[in-house]
This record gives C-alpha cells, structure tokens and sequence, in this order.
C-alpha cells in the first residue's frame, strides 16, 4: 500500500508539473501585452510603458520569468497581479470562498437529489418514470449555462422579482443584521446560480449512479435478500445502493473540471464574487500572474481531486491496485 | 462492420434513440437545405426597425439590427454542426491512435504519452482554448475545428488504451500474436474494430459536447466570427437585450438545446446498445 | 400518485414561495434608508490619485477617488477647459494670477481629512511632488509636465508657476490630480504606497470617506458628517460590481440597484418602461471612427496601396448614412461628430454640422480614381485587385460590432467590400499600435481637453497610429493651445482641415442614458465624472412604491 501511495502521489505530482510547463508555454506563446491594453482609449508615452514593464517583470526574457515564477512558487508567492496590483495569492483566497459555496452547493446537490433520482431510476428500470426523469436529466445537461442563467437571472430575477438576479449579498444589509439574516440572504442569492450549475450538471450523476445501481440489483445477495422478505426500501436503501455508492466516488475527479468550467460562465453572467469571473477577467486582461495563478490553483484542485478519488478508492476496494 | 450496423440497428429500436436519431436528421437536414429556402438574413439588415416581437412575418421575431431569427437560427444550424462533426472526427481519430500506439507499445511510450494526458486533463479544455486560441489573430472557421479537434482527444485516447489492454488480453489476440500475425493487421483487425463501438458512443456524445463548447467560446467572443451567425455568437448579442427582446436569445439556445438533447439521446441508445447491462 | 403524498411537497413550496415573497418586500424595505446603490462595471482597486497608473487608471477608481477626494477647483457646467473663468472653488476657496505664467491658490481654512487635520498648502505641495516624479507617476507626470514648481506662502496659499503661458493652465493644475495627505503618507515609502494600509482604507477630504471594499461585488462609502461644503444627504453610497453588462442591468431592473451609468441602447426602453426610475441623457466622453491607414500595414515605408488617396477616403465617408447608424445604435441621443470631438469637448459647441451622405458623390470619386467593376461582380476593382479593405475591431465590443455589419451593408451599395475582422481584445490593441490594419475602428474616451487632439492627429503624435499628417493642421492646433487669440476658432480651424483630408470617417458621439430611481431629489450628473454631485442629492422622504410591470 505505501509503496503503491507514494508512485500515485508521484504521479500526481509530474501531472502537476507538465500543467505548469503547458500553462506557462501557452500563456507566453499568446500575442498581446498586458501594456498594450493601457494604450486603449489614450496615447502612452515609451517612458510610461518602461516603468510599467519593469514594475511588472514584464522586462525579463521569458526563462528567466519561468524560473522566478516557480521560485516564487515555491515560497507560495505567485507574483503581483497587472490589474489588481496586488498579490495574486491575497486574490485568489478572497475569491476562492465564493467559487466553494456556488460549486460546494452544486456538489451537494448532485449528490443528494441527484444519487436518489438516479437510484429511484434503477429501482424502476423501463418504467415511466425511468425514461421521463433520463429524457429531463438529458434535456438539462444539453443546455448551455450561460443561456439558461441569462433566462433565469430574466424570467426569476427581472420579471417575476422572486430571487435576486445577480450578487453574492445586499450590500445595504445593515452590518448589526443577525448571522441568520445574512446566511438567508446569502442563501437567497445563492438559488439562481445553483439551480443553474445543477441543472446542466445533474444528468452526469444521475447516469452513474442508475448504471452502477443496476449492476448491484443483477447479483445474487439482492435477490437473496428480498427471498428474506425484506421491504423493498430496506433492500434498496441497505442493500444495494451501500455497495452501488462507491463508484460514484470516482465522479469527484469528473466534477472538478465541469464545476470550473461551468462557473466561468455562471459567474460572470449572475455576478458571483468568485474565480470563474476572476479567470475569465484575466484572460482579456492578458494578466499573465493572475491568469497563471488562478489556472494553476485548478489545475492543482483537478489533480489532487483525482489523487483523493484513488485513494479513497483502492481503500475501499484493494483489488484497484493490482490493476 | 456488421457490428455497427447492428449497434445502429438496435438504438434505432429504442425509442428514445429513434427520437435523438430523427430530430438529429431534422437538424441536419435544416442545415443542409434550410439556407436555401430562407432568405439569407444577412442580406438587407432594416435598421430602423429592430426587435420585433415573433409574429406572423418573422416566426422567431427579429434580433436588435432586424435580422430574421429564425433564418440565422437555422444558418448557424450548418455552422454549429459542422464544426462539431468535423472536430469530433478529428479528436476521435487523434485520439484512436495515440490510444493504440499507448496500449500496444507499452512501456516508455506508453507512461510518456499518459503522463502529457494526464496534465492535459487537469487543465479544463475551455482554459486551454482560451489560451490557444489568443494565438491566432483571426479564427477561420477551419483553424477553430483543427483547434477544438486538437483538444479533444485525451479522454478518447484513455478509453481506446482501455480497450486495447483489455483485448489485448482475449485468447484469439494472444493466439494471433503466437501464429505471428504482424502488429498493423492485430491493429486493424482485431484492435480497432473491437472498440469500435465505444468509439461510436464517445463520438456521439463528443458531437454534443463540441457544439456546447463552441457555443461557449463564440459566447466569449472567440469562436466564430460575425457576419456568420453561429448559435453562441447569437446568445453573445442578446446578452443586452434580453430584458427587452429575450427571443433574440431565448431560440438560438432552444436550437442549442435541441441539438445536444438528440446527439444525446442517440449516443446514450448506443451506448445501451454496447452495453446492454445498464439499458 | 395519492394526493397524500402530494401533501408535504406542497408544502414546501407553499413555505419557498412565501420565503421569496417575503425577502421581496424586504429589498423595498431597505429602500427608505438613506443609502444608494450604484452598479459599476469594474471596482475600484486603489482609488488614491498619484496612484491610478496602470491599470489602476480606471473608471472604477476614479469615480471612488472623486468621492474620496476633492480637488483644487472643479470645473463648470460648460467644461470649458481653457482660461481660469469657467472652475469652480472646492479645495480652494479663491484663486488670483500674478502674471501670466504664475497662479495663486487660498485653501478653504475649514478642509479637512477624513481623520479631523486641516488640509495645508503643505498637502498640496507633497501632493505635486509625488505626481510630477515619472517614474512613480508615468502618466501624470506627462500630464503635469508644464508646471515648473508648487511653492506654499504659509499655511494656506500655493503658487504654481508654468513653463510657459498657454490657454490650459488652471485645467491642469485642479484636473489630473486631487491633493493627499502628507502627514500620513510622508512616512510611507513613495514607491510601496500603493501596498500600504492606506491605499487599502483612504483618507481624503471629500464629501464621502471610505468604509469598506468586498472584493468583487462592492465598494461602501459613508457621508463625512461635517464636510465643510455641506453634510451630503445620502448617508451610504454603495459601488456594486459587476463586470457582465446584462448582470449589471439585471441588478438595476431587479430593484438591487438605484442607479447605472451607460445602459445598453438597445435596452433603454425597457429601463424606461420601468416606472420607478429616471432616465437622463448624459453628453459622454466616447468618440467612434473608421481611422484609415494612410501607411502599408506590411510596409510602413509604403503609403497605402488603396487608403492613401483622399479621394477614396472621402468616397467612404459620403457613401455612409452616418445619420441613421448612430440612430439604430444610439437612438435619439447619439450624434455624429464634426472631426474628433466627442459631446464632452466645449469646442463641439462651435463647430458645423457633419456632411449628410452623398452617394452620387461617393461613386463619382471612387470612379475619378480608377475604380470600377470590370467584372460586373457588384465589387469594384482595380488593375484586377477587388477594392477589399478589412475593418478591425475588438471583440469585447458590442456597439462597434452592430454598427461593423450594417457599415458593411452600406458600403457594399457603392461597390467597397469589407471583410469585419473581430480580435481578441490585447491583439487587437497590438497590432492597432503597429499600424497592422486597413481600416481601424477605434473608440476613444476623450479627456475634457481638446489639447490631446495633438496625440492622434498631430505628425509626431504618441498615438498616431495611422501616420496621418498634415503640418498646416499640426501648426493650428499648436496656436490653439497657446492660446494666442481665439483657442476655440483655431480648434474648428483644425477640425475643418481633418475633416477635409478624410482622415477617418467620424462616426458616432452619443450621450448615454444613465437611470436613476426617482426617489433621489436634485438628481445632476456631471459628463466627467458620473457620480461627482453626488453629495447635493437627497433621497424622497416619502418612499415611492410600485411596480411598472
């Protein structure tokens, strides 16, 4: 086991590195200056662009910048951004909170609501309710996010004035305001978002979830278990779907990606405070610190959410390391 | 081949894959003939009179520069699935063959080429196009399917190495290799049709993909350039209006929508069909 | 399904929706506070002035530092930038001239910083110190570069003297910069300020002092009770975020926000729809034009191969109905310049009327010039080369992407194909600054002073990218500055010889709509800085309830 621990955790780390060297490489082998941007709507003089150039290390040739970006790596500094002109680090760990909550909810969504409709499925195989709930999963996940938050944040938020159409909080909420008048604040600018991520989202683990409940219902314990005549909750619920969970850990290294991804798009469409609209800044901005810090941190949050699916995997179920 | 033609037969026979099947082919067919029998939107934009609601003249309503939505709805059609088919073809073959070589060759070639998946993989595709795509200066419709194919593949080229090492295993792949028979003709003959059909599903539901990721980047603003309509770029110019002509944005979606539902229904009939276990 | 398995289920939704409901009525609730929210399309970051360079110099900081701190004077309702007359006192509660190279400025003895010290000729000479230093202040210093010294006679008097006499020494010496705190900036390193505490939590002397910054949805701002030019009436001011323009109008049509500067054209009638709140045209600082490259974009040593004749530049201009776009686009309150002047520059008063569209005219130069459709394709041509330019554009805009395709039509009519080429917003900027293009369509938000004209239209010009130049208009523009007799006639004399040379197609200078929830009373927007008489509003003590929809 721990010889089998430190090759993965190995692993896990050159899959780290080659992200780092891709993302560098590619960020440097774009046109476009960060400076060039200043010179948008006014003249900027040669002097201006010298002094900003070596504010930012923008003089240095581009090794150079490699190697004090991964020195500064080393010592948690990911360098200053253009933009913001301040840390990198300080920015992401203000924005990092935000993008936990909207892609924290969205994760205990799916695996709640979304593992019981997709047991439910399975225990119905065929049925109507089978086919209908795998037709609306299906319809979901085929929907842009960014368009169904736009009809969202419209319909909910403009024209019926139900939900908040965009932000994190009222900013007028008076500061002596009680912890459960902002939880239920925040909460109720959190519903759009949410509903928009877990829509487009959901039908994933659904899917799992029925294929890997199906697989349990076939073996021979079930029937065994429901000839003891046991009720059909009890072989379901005890049964089945303890066994039937644990391939869907493996859905966690899946999400990461779809949760970044999908929050670029849904953040900056509701506004959310997080790094999707961060990110998504940028990369217009050409903000190569900012832009390499906020890849870097989901590169990292991808590789080590597949490292701690593996694990938890082959704990479960020794068989995984041989293979 | 019979194999797939069987497989073809039998999501035909689910209904749910008949309807992705047929709606696929009205899509398809509207991109094909569509430009023809409505008039090109672009031709006589009327400025003075934009954003009409749906009615009897224009059934999708007009978008902000008075251009009918449904005659650039169903324009964008031959752009939204030509991109995807053509770079899905692209990814799939990519990634066919860097899945073969990795799990037949074994070894070196095979820990280097996983390792770059590997870190391919912890980088969300939209980051890397976002990226890549900064480094063209004007995007043909072309580069965007050689870019989008180009990225697509690393999950593709797992799942064939999967298969490969799984087949590889099978007594009559063992034998062949016993009686000598060279590596291209195990490769052609028993590799690759083998695993065929996960290919034809992971294609399938790549088309659905490809079209969401297109739609996105042209959101961005980097994927097709205007005049030509693409559904994504139509969403990204009703972003201002939709308080005010919320149909300008709300059809290209649906078109969106309809697409990627039936690409979905029919690869997720195949897949069924693969794997009959969890129909 | 029973209905008794119904039940709960409706009872949770029963439970939601009144939940819903009833936060609704509690956003109205906030509403009779005295607070306003204003939704922005950036945040401000260091809102300090000699700090905003860089990125920093956005709108988001400057609209924050206009509240934050006051300047010397301000200027009047005409924003007439040349001579002393037209500013109005603020930091400075008079101002005398002792010759025509040196002004004199008497402190208001009641300033104060936020933290209760009086402002002192002392602040303003730091201040000056600070901003004139380019490699702290590149783009400042630039703008600072004709004062030759900031001297204090006592507490409260400060000279300025001028390198030499020109018509725009009072704008820059109150403009470009707001005086700082010496006594708590003097111990603080000049060139680690920006890191400093106090550029996190600024102390000015405005009507509002800074409370607190949520990175990424708002700035929150305070009234300063005994600001010595009037308690302001709105006791919060909020800067809300959001870089999306349709979260932003979301916000506002939601009831989440009280005011917006710029809505989106397109949407103004459904904003206007919404009987809560206020339209009101605002003269803004964008000015739009097709710049032509007088030079080979591969070749810069080269004149253009079809852009350098004046004939075909005129043939584009005439051939559009310059008119009518800005009224598809812009609406009712765009308007089409006359040379490069946006609505915010005081010379716009004085100039003609820009020339309607002449077809005939157009087809009758391009004709003079050699071109014609040999091929009978609708595309004319030339020695067997198609008259093809492209039109480059950043794709981060939507106005100039609308306003590309129907310029496309419109040229079409007289046989000029234009192929759009949308860039990504850094690349654009690239290869605009290397003059790698046909025909450029550039945006520019213009200062209130005609003298940066010099920067895009003069020879040597730092943002000439389009090698435009002619000496006649560099020497008028030069005596308009210096103000040798009439600055304003010399300006339109430059005006007409730009306009006369085709050296870009002057499109649009729209006002923009800016709304305001019509609770706020003596609601004025100043074009320069949106929010900047925000402390002589007040907020209806009878709260307006009601919906339009």
């Amino acid at each position: 086991m721990g010889g089998w621990l430190l090759r993965r955790a190995l692993q896990a780390v050159a899959t780290l590195v080659v992200a780092i060297v891709l993302l560098f490489v590619l960020m440097r082998a774009a046109p476009g200056d960060p400076l060039f941007r200043l010179s948008a709507d006014r003249p900027i003089s040669q002097k201006e662009i010298e002094v900003l150039r070596a504010r930012y290390g923008l003089d240095q040739p581009v090794g150079r910048q490699l190697l004090a970006f991964v020195g500064g790596l080393a010592r948690g500094d990911l360098g200053v951004s253009i933009e913001y002109g301040r840390p990198v680090t300080s920015l992401l760990v203000e924005r990092l909170p935000a993008t936990m909550l909207l892609g924290g909810s969205v994760l205990l969504l799916n695996f709640t609501v979304g593992l019981w409709l997709g047991v439910r499925q399975a225990v119905r195989r065929g049925a109507r309710e089978d086919r209908w709930l795998t037709t609306l999963s299906l319809t979901g996940y085929a929907m842009p996010s960014f368009w169904l938050g736009l009809v969202l944040a419209w319909l909910v938020g403009v024209e019926w004035r139900l939900l908040p159409a965009a932000g994190m909080q009222d900013p007028l909420l008076s500061s002596d305001a009680g912890v459960l008048a902002r939880a239920g604040d925040v909460l109720r600018h959190l519903v759009l978002p949410v509903l928009t991520l877990s829509v487009v989202s959901i039908a994933a683990t659904m899917r799992y979830q029925r294929a890997a409940m199906l697989e349990v219902l076939h073996l021979p314990y079930i029937v065994t278990a429901r000839a003891k005549g046991l009720s059909e909750r009890v072989v379901t619920w005890r049964h089945a779907w303890r066994n039937a969970l644990f391939p869907v850990i493996t859905l966690f290294g899946l999400w990461l990606p779809i949760l970044v991804t999908g929050s670029v798009f849904v953040e900056a469409v509701f506004a959310w405070p997080g790094l999707g609209s961060l990110a998504a800044g940028a990369v217009g901005a050409r903000d190569y610190p900012l832009l390499m810090g906020a890849s870097l941190l989901v590169a990292a949050l991808v590789v080590a959410g597949g490292f701690l699916t593996d694990v938890t995997y082959a704990l479960l179920d020794p068989r995984v390391r041989i293979g | 081949m019979t194999a797939i033609l069987q497989l073809l037969q039998s999501a035909w026979r689910n209904p749910r894959g008949r309807t992705g099947a047929l709606l696929l082919a009205i899509v398809a067919i509207a991109a094909l003939v569509g430009p023809w029998l409505l008039p090109d939107p672009l031709a006589q934009p009327d400025i003075l009179a934009g954003g009409l609601p749906p009615g009897p003249g224009h059934p999708f309503g007009t978008d902000q520069l008075s251009r009918d939505v449904l005659a650039r709805v169903v324009n964008g059609a031959r752009i939204s699935l030509g991109v995807s088919v053509l770079a899905v073809a692209l990814s799939v073959t990519l990634g066919a063959a860097v899945g073969v070589v990795s799990g037949y060759w074994g070894g070196a070639i095979d820990a280097a080429l996983m390792r770059l998946v590997d870190g391919a993989l912890a980088i969300p595709r939209l980051f890397i196009l976002l990226l890549v795509l900064a480094v063209w200066e004007r995007v043909p419709v072309l580069a965007l399917i050689l870019i989008i194919g180009a990225t697509g593949w690393f999950a593709t080229s797992r799942l064939v190495r999967g298969e490969v090492l799984r087949i590889r295993e099978e007594g009559y792949v063992q034998a062949a290799e016993a009686l000598g028979a060279r590596r291209r003709r195990i490769i052609f003959r028993h590799l690759l049709p083998n695993a065929l059909g996960p290919l034809l599903v992971a294609a399938t539901l790549g088309v659905g993909d490809v079209i969401l990721l297109e739609a996105g980047l042209s959101f961005l603003g980097l994927g097709i350039q205007p005049p030509t309509p693409s559904w994504g770029s139509m969403i990204l110019d009703s972003r201002e209006v939709m308080v005010s002509a919320p149909w300008a944005g709300i059809f290209p979606g649906l078109a969106i929508v309809i697409t990627v539902l039936s690409a979905n229904l029919f690869g997720d009939a195949l897949r069924d069909a693969v794997d009959p276990r969890s129909a | 399904m029973s209905a008794a398995r119904w039940r709960p289920r409706l009872t949770v939704i029963a439970v939601l929706a009144m939940w819903c409901s009833s936060r609704a009525g509690a956003q109205s609730e906030s509403a009779t506070t005295t607070g306003i929210v204003i939704v922005t399309g950036q945040q401000a970051t260091t809102p300090v002035p000699t700090l905003m360079e860089g990125a920093a110099n956005s709108v988001g900081n400057q609209d924050v530092a206009d509240q934050l701190f006051l300047r010397l004077a301000e200027m009047g309702p005409k924003l007439l930038t040349a001579g002393d007359r037209d500013f109005v006192p603020a930091l400075a509660r008079s101002w005398t001239r002792r010759d025509s190279t040196t002004l004199v400025f008497e402190l208001d003895p009641r300033a104060r910083w936020h933290d209760g010290v009086p402002v002192t000729a002392r602040d303003v000479i730091f201040t000056f110190k600070r901003a004139k230093n380019p490699d702290l202040a590149p783009r400042v210093s630039e703008l600072l570069r004709q004062i030759t010294s900031v001297t204090a006679e006592g507490d409260s008097r400060v000279v300025f003297r001028f390198a030499r006499a020109y018509a725009e020494q009072f704008y820059d010496a109150t403009y470009h910069v707001a005086p700082i705190p010496a006594h708590l900036l003097d111990s603080i390193p000049s060139d680690s300020v920006s890191r400093s505490s106090f550029a996190a939590s600024p102390v000015g002397s405005g009507p509002y002092r800074w409370v607190r910054s949520v990175p990424g949805q708002f700035v929150e701002l305070a009234a300063v009770p005994d600001f010595f030019l009037g308690r302001p009436k709105i006791e919060r001011v909020i800067l809300r975020t959001a870089v999306e323009p349709s979260a932003r109008l979301n916000l506002l049509l939601s009831g989440q926000a009280d005011a917006m500067d710029i809505i989106p054209p397109p949407s103004v009638g459904r904003v206007a729809s919404d009987t809560t709140l206020r339209l009101i045209a605002v003269p803004s600082s964008t000015m739009g034009y097709l710049l032509f490259n007088q030079r080979d974009p591969k070749n810069r040593a080269r004149p253009h191969s079809i852009l350098a004749d004046s004939r075909v530049r005129r043939a584009i201009t005439l051939g559009l109905e310059r008119n009518q776009l800005v009224q598809a686009v812009f609406g009712s309150h765009g308007m089409v310049p006359y040379g490069p002047v946006s609505q915010l520059l005081w010379i716009r008063h004085r100039s003609p009327r820009a020339e309607g569209p002449n077809v005939s005219e157009a087809r009758r130069l391009l004709a003079a010039t050699g071109w014609g459709d040999s091929d009978a394709d609708g595309t004319l041509d030339r020695e067997g080369r198609p008259l093809r330019l492209v039109l480059s554009l950043p794709n981060t805009s939507g106005i100039r992407r609308q306003m590309a395709l129907l310029i496309q039509e419109q040229l079409r009519r007289i046989g000029v194909q234009i192929e759009i080429q949308q860039l990504e917003f850094p690349i654009y900027l690239e290869r605009r600054s290397a003059g790698d293009f046909d025909v450029d369509f550039s945006s520019v938000n213009q200062d209130p002073s005609p003298s940066g004209l010099t920067q895009s239209w003069g020879c040597t010009g730092g943002n000439n990218v389009a090698g435009y130049c002619d000496r006649g208009v560099d020497s008028v523009m030069e005596q308009a500055i210096g103000g040798r007799g009439d600055p304003g006639e010399k300006w339109i004399e430059a005006l007409t010889k730009i306009e006369q040379d085709a050296a870009a197609t002057f499109l649009y200078a729209p006002a923009f709509m800016y709304a305001v929830n019509r609770r706020f009373r003596g609601v004025t927007i100043t074009p320069q800085s949106a929010w900047l008489s925000l402390r002589k509003w007040s907020v209806s003590p009878v709260p307006i309830v009601g919906r339009s929809h």
